[in-house]
């Protein structure tokens, strides 16, 4: 961790409220988006990220000084989340439980014509919104985390509590999965 | 050239190589294959530009006022905490301030709407309280006096019997006590089978024992 995040953790233990208010503000907007982009609505994620920060402060006498604040941050963020999630679909999901790669198997893609495929990535937001809408949390938890708070892969791991071979694996199959849903409806053209 | 990597690996290894996430060794070999290969250069490219689409995805704005709900929710269990401390000490002053309001102004009260006098109560209070205090070791001094000789007779009695079984271990040391005590023995079993009762000897020597 950080020199000044140690300090502004301490700070926070000791209750300075001035603190509190340093650290809501330098995460808030990772938090929301996390949370946005796991639960897919913006009420949600409001609510998470109130939450997450509310047990962060509350709880951060047990908070291990060596792991990266923002590792840590995260992942009770991703975890209620993913309780939300759990509640809309009643059904269990979490990222321990899907540690050991069971989800969909991704079928090897052809890479076909590709030639200027990659130059000509002019996807129209919405629509490429709406791919990642349709994957399954996880991976659009691990592209959030690698891609938009651009975490280091080993991050990453401690983040959703998998092993640093599972986050390489959901990367590729995260990537393959828009690879074909983009090439299968042709909006690379 | 190719090195020896086949495309199936190399694609396997793709993101994490443009992630910049492999060891330099396996890099190098990549480097390689990527060198040689447009089909696996051309994969690399649309992963890249798929992550560089990601990064650039638009978020949404952090809700207002989220700073404040946190603040305020995180600080309410302190405030509760000093409000109950507050009524405490509040509490505490009150009945201080009574209790001094009490003992200075009762003697005026007590006059006034005919009470009785608050010295004479006081005192009552006191011996009653001295009495009931001073009863309990009385009562317990009396049934020690009254009880302890009993219990002392009742121990000595039990220490009497204590010796009877060692006065028989003594006494059968000696091969006659021995001797005569498994005769007695032998001669009582005798009787014993001779004298029972049973159905199968009605009318015996046992019946008629019994109907003595």
């Amino acid at each position: 961790m950080a020199p000044d995040e140690r300090e502004l953790v301490r700070r926070c233990l000791a209750r300075d409220e001035r603190a509190y208010r340093e650290l809501v503000r330098s995460y808030q907007g990772p938090v929301v988006n996390l949370a946005w982009r796991i639960t897919g609505s913006a009420d949600d994620a409001a609510e998470v990220a109130q939450e997450t920060f509310i047990r962060v402060l509350r709880s951060l006498a047990s908070y291990d000084p060596e792991r990266p604040l923002r590792s840590w941050i995260f992942k009770i963020a991703s975890n209620l989340s993913l309780d939300v999630i759990r509640r809309r679909k009643r059904r269990p999901v979490s990222f321990e439980d899907l540690s050991n790669e069971d989800g969909p198997t991704i079928e090897a893609v052809d890479p076909g014509p590709l030639p200027d495929e990659g130059m000509r990535l002019e996807w129209a937001s919405e629509r490429f919104e709406a791919l990642l809408a349709d994957m399954p949390e996880h991976y659009r938890v691990i592209l959030h985390l690698r891609y938009r708070e651009e975490l280091p892969y080993d991050e990453i791991a401690e983040t959703m509590g998998i092993p640093l071979g599972t986050v390489k694996v959901r990367l590729h199959r995260a990537h393959e999965i828009l690879r074909r849903k983009l090439t299968a409806r042709g909006t690379t053209t | 050239m190719k090195s020896n990597l086949t495309c199936d690996a190399c694609e396997r290894e793709l993101v994490a190589y443009a992630d910049g996430a492999l060891h330099a060794a396996v890099a190098k070999v990549m480097e390689q294959h990527l060198a040689a290969c447009a089909r696996c250069r051309t994969s690399l490219e649309l992963h890249r530009a798929i992550a560089r689409r990601l990064a650039t995805l638009p978020g949404i704005p952090v809700p207002a006022g989220l700073e404040n709900r946190v603040i305020h929710a995180v600080n309410a269990p302190e405030r509760a905490k000093a409000f109950w401390g507050r009524l405490g000490a509040a509490s505490l002053a009150a009945s201080f301030a009574a209790t001094i309001g009490g003992l200075v102004f009762w003697p005026t009260i007590a006059k006034e709407w005919g009470l009785p006098d608050p010295a004479s109560a006081l005192a009552r209070a006191l011996d009653t309280g001295v009495e009931g205090l001073v009863a309990i070791p009385k009562r317990i001094a009396l049934d020690l006096t009254f009880y302890g000789p009993i219990a002392r007779q009742i121990l000595r009695s039990m220490e009497g019997l204590a010796a009877i079984p060692h006065a028989v271990f003594v006494s059968l040391r000696s091969p006659e006590a021995q001797a005569t005590g498994l005769v007695l023995l032998t001669l009582g079993v005798a009787l014993y089978l001779v004298l029972r009762p049973s159905r199968r000897q009605e009318g015996g020597i046992g019946h008629a024992c019994l109907a003595l």
